[in-house]
């Protein structure tokens, strides 16, 4: 690609909630000062002239932002779309209003981590809960795509199928996405009390395959118990049954994203990945986004993981699932380890069935007769 | 057609890549369009100045391999671009008859 073809936006680092597990605070992510309604706007521009299609919007809490309106009509004005992450708790009915003007709003995810407000509200904060199911209704009265982000720790992994009869069925989401509690950002001073132990990962995963197959196309995860449920599943299969190597599997070929977008900051500061903002690119509106994508050593460094073979870590020594691997998140790794190009040990098959851990008793996305026993 | 002025949709995005080949984005809708390198040639050429035969002369005088029947194909291509509100035509230039 010659530019990227979308950009994740850290609009502001302010957020009216301290979410236990934040990613974003306690990271490089959490800035001094957000960048002012022009430099956004100017921005903007140079991503028109870019040709990127679309934009991300997050923080901190997106809709902190009094300029919000203005920021979406910069983004309409330089032919773009966008989509918003955000806890819902600022969305009320003029909100819905301005977005469902523009038509260019792919979807809004909120983050909803509970069935019930105890569910909720125990890592977001009081009354949370009851806010961020008005922000979907009201977003949802205006026919704007609303998606749910479940986030799942140690004090709502016994509640997914609520969660799933709430969102699903109550609130008649199209879906929602689930990921875990990862250590980075605040979760790193919490983990003891929020990561999921093996058994409740396990659960996780069991749970979370029983409601996908019980919800076709309606529950996904893009990492997290679910993802790692359907992935490990697959490399002990294929395992089993000494089957040929993935495609790019064997190499840090995790993950794709430096390929096709970049993050930026709050404050202006263009990173690799809004989980990895403390590797620093250049500078919106003084840096060209052009030449930055196409040159920066950083990001080639980081583009060429994929030709680091997992043999050559100690980590992976010995391990017989190489073949099938792609060594995970590097910005999970570089939490953990302080190195990117490194497997995340969090995500690591071997390691974590050393730990106690069980793959799900059977996979029910997959055709009959694919296992036995 | 042929003596038709199009002018491409300045709402849309050309989003080109290293091969020549391109995308056509139309941000209202999220719909996206591949183009091949000949087809973002006659993109680039849809400036309202250009007549339908004009970009087929330029076709033949920048490209090998010219098909004989590359004005038939360059119509068709300006017609779906104009059925998908991508492109208009010049202001009095008459809108070409439906099939």
């Amino acid at each position: 690609m010659q530019t990227p073809k979308s950009m994740d936006i850290s609009i502001t680092g302010e957020c009216n909630l301290r979410c236990a597990y934040c990613s974003h605070f306690s990271s490089a992510g959490e800035v001094a000062r957000d960048l002012g309604t022009g430099e956004w706007l100017r921005f903007f521009e140079e991503l028109n002239r870019c040709a990127v299609l679309g934009v991300c919007l997050s923080g901190g809490e997106p809709f902190r932002r009094s300029d919000f309106d203005e920021i979406l009509r910069g983004i309409v004005r330089n032919r773009m779309r966008f989509s918003v992450l955000s806890n819902g708790t600022l969305i009320d009915e003029d909100t819905a209003v301005s977005i469902a003007a523009t038509g260019r709003c792919d979807s809004i995810q909120v983050s909803i981590d509970g069935s019930r407000p105890e569910t909720h509200d125990i890592c977001r904060g009081p009354g949370t809960f009851q806010k961020a199911l008005e922000g979907i209704r009201a977003l949802r009265r205006h026919n704007i795509p609303v998606t749910a982000r479940v986030t799942i720790h140690k004090h709502n992994v016994h509640d997914l199928e609520s969660i799933a009869r709430l969102l699903l069925d109550t609130l008649s989401l199209p879906g929602f996405s689930t990921n875990a509690a990862s250590y980075m950002g605040l979760c790193r001073h919490n983990a003891e009390h929020l990561q999921l132990s093996v058994e409740e990962r396990s659960l996780a995963m069991e749970t979370l395959l029983t409601l996908a197959a019980g919800h076709p196309g309606r529950v996904s995860a893009s990492a997290g118990p679910l993802a790692e449920a359907r992935q490990w599943l697959e490399m002990e299969r294929a395992r089993q049954n000494r089957a040929p190597g993935f495609p790019g599997a064997g190499y840090l070929r995790s993950c794709g994203g430096v390929f096709a977008r970049l993050a930026v900051r709050a404050d202006g500061v263009i990173v690799p990945c809004s989980q990895m903002s403390h590797i620093e690119l250049g500078r919106i509106n003084r840096d060209d986004l052009r030449e930055v994508w196409r040159g920066h050593p950083e990001l080639e460094r980081l583009r060429r993981r994929r030709e680091v073979p997992l043999g050559e870590f100690s980590f992976c020594r010995g391990c017989e699932y190489i073949p099938y691997c792609r060594g995970n998140c590097p910005a999970l790794a570089y939490t953990i380890l302080g190195e990117e190009n490194h497997p995340s040990p969090d995500a690591c098959l071997r390691r974590f069935l050393e730990s106690g851990g069980r793959l799900p008793r059977e996979e029910p996305v997959f055709p009959a007769g694919g296992e036995t026993g | 057609m042929h003596l038709s002025k199009p002018i491409a949709n300045p709402l849309i995005v050309l989003r080109e890549e290293f091969d020549d080949w391109a995308i056509l984005f139309d941000p209202e809708s999220g719909n996206a369009f591949g183009l091949n390198p000949v087809s973002v040639f006659i993109w680039k050429l849809l400036d309202g100045h250009h007549t339908v035969a004009q970009i087929v002369e330029s076709i033949r005088a920048e490209c090998d391999d010219v098909p004989d029947d590359a004005q038939d194909r360059v119509i068709a291509f300006v017609q779906d671009l104009l059925d998908r509100g991508l492109a208009r035509l010049q202001d009095g230039d008459r809108e070409p008859p439906c099939g």
